[in-house]
């Protein structure tokens, strides 16, 4: 257990690893709608973020917390983006079921 | 001056096929007609200045530059003519007795519903490949002229083409042809390897320095001149119809006439003889190969012989005669006495085609008949061509003084002094052969001209050739009676020295021309003693006795049907590689072809259509797959990296 | 600071605002004003990129100058400039609001020039972000087409986790060399003279998410759906701006900071390549709708260009600029007669629609013929001159299974390419299409003229493009 006696650097991120994971698998594990999805994205920015923060602190940098900053608006503004395409889409087809995104294929 | 006309020699006859032939249908027959006569006069007037030039002035060989041809790399082939004695007495022979022809077709192809301008374009085509031939100064060119005759022999054997048996003909001598001439082309590659040069003189030059190359073949150590010499000849044997590869011969009687008598007479048989003649310092050196030469020609003269006694066809009897003849100058060439092989070839030349083209006034004056046995006492009807026809057999059989007994008793004399068991064994098969040849011309004279007629309607309307048929005839005959006595001294008696100059080579110790005249005399005559038994053998059984040959015939059935099928040779080809050729062609064109190759591209197909289908497939909509493979894609390469660390 | 050298950035972005601000305030809807300022902007825009020749840092370090990225920024405002025109006859029939757009085609512009120039993995983020989200926009811009909401939502899901993914890596780069500079990544690389595994976690995934939007292979899967939904302006700017920047930000980076590790990813770029080639060229046969074969033969096309990128010299970086340039001249022309498929005012997309164009409109189907021929590498027109360019450069350092796989796939790909043209000319037709635009007619005939004469201004092209290429090797 030598490397989660201190917290450092490994422990966050194992964490964001894990985090990354979870997002990624929400996205194609996914049974139920487009809004879970959404949520998975937003749950990958952000372990990336806390990634940068944990490597920031490291370093002693400030780099990766002014990183962290833009990052942290381009995932609002992504979230609003895809909020509102998901509004698009409801409004023709009636529903946010992700098996109804599969009208295009081959 | 002389080399200019000499070029013209050469380049008439190509305007007159290139006028008869490719403007024949717009300025009409009879004009093309004219042109290509008028092409083949000017050649022969050219071709005869030429020579009076040549030896008035006592001119030495020269070569004549014409035009560029190949020029790659090392490699300089370039249109240049030889000028010597050879080509020139070729030459003029050549063309004088191709001007006779031309005249004759005019009066022979009168009655073709045809035009006839394609004939007359590739008669002058023809003359033009040979003279190319005769006149080349490198092996190259001379394969073109090869080539060029062999292309317009396929061309006029199978004029008519509407006649299935004259185009199978004509197709038959071009594949044997071809045939002979790979191993030609090996043995001119092989000159060409070991000299470095395919021109005459360098090869000449260069011929000493090559005699340390042995090859080894079967156990047995050859030098480089008897593999060369071997291959060549194998080429010669070809084109002049000797013994394996003579099947061609008969079959191209099917053509008209006048090429009968032009091609396989005069000119496009001998061509592998002047082959040999040409290439005389490298067959000196090739004792071998000369042994080989003089069995072959001895074989086939005998074998034609034989067979030519069984035909009943006229033009067949005297194709196979021609063959014979040819054993004879091959006989010459192989105990080294090139002078005499020339000689006779141009004798030759001379009474052969007086005797094809008085078969073809026969043959029009009976409206296309040839079967002999059909014939009979034309010489009432046809009195000029029955005078003009006992001179040719006379000068075939070599009876004194006529052209044929000058140039074919020279060859007995010469074999004979060649002192050695092969001379000996030849010269009795070649004196057996004049018995026969006498025999089977007169026995062709008697059936033809005397006796009763057998066919009364087709005798009634027979009637003499036209002036146009009998004209070339008369000069022919002429020189069948005159052109040995004349040519005599020149070519193999006391001026041979001077005339042929250095353009033939004989070995230092070859004294075969030198005493030539010195045979013991019962020796010198015996041809002739067999020749007139030949006549007064033919006399009894086809003019006196007329059953004889049936009841020879019958009683020797077996011979008789082995000499009639032109002893099966026919038969045994067709068994041993035509068919087993065209069931392979067969089997390869029905799997081979159809079933692998055209399946290819199908296959292929097929593969990249399934494949898009199979990428298709995989594209179903869901962007979670879409992910996933991302996914996927991502671990594989991670995992790549850290492996490939 | 030196803010000069992004001059064309922020001419476009107050060229963006503007157009935003006026276009919300105004009350007739024509395009003129949008379409004015944009023009304007971008003249600005190249002119500046044209006419000066500075180079050098801005902006402490997050933005370089140099020759490369003045060709490359060229490139990316002739394609939005392109599509602009393509689209405004387009947009009239659609009654999309234009102004709109416009606005965010000069975005996403913005974005792809600020991703050119980045020297910065932040301001690669951020160039890709902004050149991303406009994007994900304009695929859904239409909003009464169910397909285009589709497509809308698929890009977006799958370009967020591309975006993802490409942040985490950049975190896990920063994480192993504590620099965010390309110029102190390369140190730190080169002074250790190991590779961890956080930076190889951090090298790859920053690569996954670049390849997402070149569509290289695995990550190739949206390329068909998304292009088949979107309004086809909206698809020919995906098909070009978005993917030559990250060409360049792809070539930026291999020859940059990571490019003493090319021993390490020249190998997987090969693969990448192949596999992308050959799915390109062999998924496109068995498709009937035009613009899915469009994307299918984008994903190919890019494979090509991937090739020029695996041999790894000045040749091959060369071969692939070039090759970018007649790929924007032939796909542009393609779409821009795609866009003009319509009959009796509905837009079809079916390849059998094309039947009977020969008779129809000579014109036109001539020019099919041409981009057609171009794309399947026929020469003297320009496409074949690109993949030359490229295969010869890989065959110069004797890459000759890639150059193989690549000829036998063209020959695969005439396939489909031919199969329209045969269409167009060959097959009778039931109805006609509708009658083109001005609009449509000059970019067709304009695209095909540069194809057809691209053959005469090659020299001078693969000039600059050889000085745009070994400027990019200098820089490192």
């Amino acid at each position: 257990m030598n490397i989660f006696d201190t917290v450092g650097v490994a422990s966050y991120i194992i964490v964001s690893g894990i985090l990354f994971t979870i997002g990624l698998f929400g996205v194609f594990a996914n049974r139920k709608n487009l809004i879970v999805i959404l949520m998975s994205i937003e749950l990958m920015l952000l372990s990336a973020n806390l990634n940068l923060i944990a490597f920031s602190s490291t370093f002693g940098n400030l780099t990766g917390q002014i990183m962290v900053m833009f990052s942290l608006t381009v995932a609002a503004a992504e979230t609003a983006i895809g909020l509102a395409i998901i509004m698009v889409f409801y409004r023709n087809r009636r529903s946010v079921e992700v098996q109804d995104t599969m009208v295009m294929k081959g | 001056m002389t080399s200019s006309l000499f070029i013209t020699a050469v380049i008439s006859p190509l305007a007159g096929f290139l006028c008869a032939g490719l403007l024949g249908r717009i300025i009409g027959d009879s004009f093309a007609k004219f042109i290509s006569i008028l092409g083949m006069t000017l050649s022969m007037v050219c071709a005869c200045i030429v020579t009076w030039q040549f030896f008035a002035n006592h001119m030495d060989s020269e070569v004549v530059h014409f035009m560029e041809w190949i020029n790659a790399g090392n490699v300089h082939i370039n249109w240049n003519l030889k000028l010597d004695s050879l080509s020139v007495a070729m030459l003029t022979m050549v063309v004088s007795i191709s001007l006779l022809i031309h005249i004759y077709s005019i009066g022979y192809m009168f009655h073709d519903t045809m035009p006839t301008y394609r004939f007359f374009a590739y008669l002058s085509l023809f003359t033009f490949s040979m003279i190319a031939l005769i006149t080349s100064n490198n092996l190259v060119q001379l394969f073109f002229g090869w080539e060029g005759v062999g292309l317009c022999s396929y061309l006029l054997i199978g004029y008519w083409y509407t006649r299935p048996a004259a185009i199978t003909a004509a197709i038959k001598a071009f594949v044997i042809n071809r045939i002979a001439d790979l191993f030609f082309l090996v043995g001119i590659s092989l000159l060409f390897i070991v000299t470095g040069s395919v021109f005459y003189s360098d090869i000449f030059h260069k011929l000493p320095d090559i005699a340390s190359i042995h090859y080894y073949l079967m156990g047995f150590d050859f030098k480089i001149y008897e593999f060369i010499a071997f291959l060549l000849f194998i080429g010669a044997m070809g084109k002049s119809a000797q013994l394996f590869f003579h099947v061609w011969l008969p079959d191209a009687m099917e053509g008209p006439t006048p090429v009968s008598a032009l091609i396989h007479a005069a000119t496009m048989v001998t061509a592998g003889v002047f082959l040999m003649v040409r290439m005389s310092p490298l067959i000196e050196l090739a004792p071998y190969t000369k042994i080989f030469i003089v069995i072959i020609g001895a074989v086939t003269a005998l074998f034609a012989g034989t067979v030519a006694l069984t035909q009943s066809d006229i033009k067949k009897s005297i194709a196979y005669s021609t063959c014979s003849q040819l054993g004879y100058m091959f006989v010459a060439v192989g105990v080294g006495t090139y002078q005499i092989a020339i000689f006779h070839l141009t004798t030759h030349a001379f009474f052969k085609a007086l005797l094809f083209l008085g078969a073809g006034s026969v043959i029009v004056a009976l409206h296309d008949e040839q079967n002999m046995f059909k014939m009979g006492g034309l010489f009432k009807k046809l009195p000029i061509t029955c005078i003009l026809m006992w001179i040719g057999c006379l000068a075939l059989g070599g009876i004194f003084p006529f052209a044929g007994y000058w140039s074919k008793d020279a060859i007995f004399e010469a074999v004979w002094l060649n002192h050695s068991t092969l001379g000996y064994f030849a010269w009795g098969i070649l004196l057996f052969t004049a018995f026969l040849t006498s025999l089977y011309s007169w026995r062709m004279l008697f059936l033809v001209f005397h006796g009763k007629p057998k066919k009364q309607e087709i005798y009634d309307y027979a009637k003499e050739a036209p002036f146009s048929m009998s004209l070339p005839m008369i000069f022919l005959g002429v020189a069948s009676v005159i052109g040995g006595i004349l040519l005599f001294p020149y070519y193999i008696g006391s001026q041979q020295n001077i005339f042929w100059g250095n353009s033939l080579i004989n070995e230092t110790d070859n004294l075969h021309m030198a005493i030539v005249h010195h045979t013991p005399l019962l020796i010198a005559k015996m041809p002739l003693i067999l020749g007139i038994l030949g006549i007064i053998l033919a006399y009894l059984c086809y003019s006196v006795n007329p059953k004889i040959p049936s009841f020879l015939a019958n009683s020797l059935s077996g011979l008789y049907r082995f000499l009639l099928n032109a002893w099966y040779f026919d038969k045994f080809y067709n068994v041993i590689f035509v068919r087993p050729y065209a069931a392979l062609s067969q089997a390869l064109w029905k799997i081979g072809e159809k079933e692998i190759i055209q399946e290819i591209p199908v296959i292929l197909a097929n593969f990249t259509n399934r494949s898009a289908k199979g990428i298709s497939w995989v594209q179903n909509g869901s962007f979670a797959l879409y992910a996933f493979t991302m996914a996927i894609g991502l671990v594989v390469i991670i995992a790549a990296f850290l492996i490939y660390q | 600071m030196n803010w000069t050298l992004a001059i064309p950035e922020i001419v476009l972005t107050i060229g963006g605002l503007i157009i935003l601000l006026v276009g919300a305030m105004q009350k007739k809807k024509n395009s003129f004003f949008s379409s004015a300022i944009f023009l304007t902007a971008i003249f600005i825009a190249a002119g500046f990129l044209t006419l000066t020749n500075v180079n050098g840092l801005a902006y402490y370090g997050l933005f370089v100058n140099d020759e490369f990225s003045r060709y490359m920024k060229l490139l990316i405002l002739i394609a939005g400039l392109l599509t602009i025109i393509l689209s405004l006859d387009f947009n009239k029939k659609n009654k999309t609001t234009y102004f709109e757009f416009i606005a965010l085609i000069t975005f996403s512009t913005v974005g792809a020039m600020i991703m050119v120039s980045s020297n910065n993995l932040m301001s690669l983020y951020l160039g890709l972000e902004l050149s991303s989200l406009s994007l994900y926009i304009l695929c859904a811009i239409d909003r009464n087409n169910l397909l285009s909401a589709e497509s809308g939502i698929k890009y977006f899901i799958l370009g967020s986790i591309a975006s993802a993914i490409l942040l985490y890596g950049i975190s896990m780069l920063y994480g192993s060399t504590g620099a965010m500079e390309y110029d102190n990544i390369h140190k730190a690389i080169v002074s250790t003279n190991y590779t961890n595994m956080e930076f190889v976690i951090g090298l790859v995934f920053v690569l996954v998410g670049i390849c997402f939007k070149i569509s290289a292979v695995p990550f190739h899967m949206w390329t068909p759906d998304v292009y088949q939904g979107a309004p086809t302006p909206v698809t020919t700017f995906l098909s070009t701006s978005p993917k030559f920047a990250a060409f360049a930000l792809f070539l930026r980076l291999m020859s940059g900071p990571f490019g003493s590790l090319s021993y390490q990813w020249q190998f997987l770029i090969e693969v990448i390549t192949l596999l992308s080639i050959v799915i390109g060229s062999v998924g496109a046969v068995s498709q009937t709708n035009i613009k899915r074969m469009m994307a299918y033969s984008s994903i190919a096309h890019m494979g090509y260009a991937m090739v020029g990128l695996a041999a790894g010299t000045t040749n091959g970086v060369l071969g692939t600029i070039i090759y970018l340039t007649t790929y924007l001249f032939m796909n542009v022309g393609t779409f821009s007669i795609i866009t003009s498929m319509t009959k009796k005012g509905k837009i079809v997309e079916n390849i059998h629609d094309l039947a009977g164009l020969g008779k129809s409109d000579p014109g036109i189907a001539v020019a099919m013929a041409i981009f057609m021929f171009s794309m399947a590498g026929v020469p003297p027109l320009a496409g074949f001159f690109g993949k030359f360019m490229v295969f010869w450069a890989v065959i110069q350092v004797h890459l000759y299974v890639l150059a193989t796989v690549g000829i036998v796939a063209s020959v695969i790909s005439a396939f489909f390419y031919l199969r329209v043209v045969k269409i167009i000319f060959m097959d009778k037709a039931s109805e006609c299409l509708d009658h083109r635009s001005l609009s449509i007619s000059f970019m067709s005939f304009g695209m095909g003229t540069l194809t057809v004469i691209f053959i005469i201004f090659m020299g001078p092209m693969v000039h600059v493009g050889k000085v745009a290429a070994q400027s990019l090797f200098n820089l490192s």
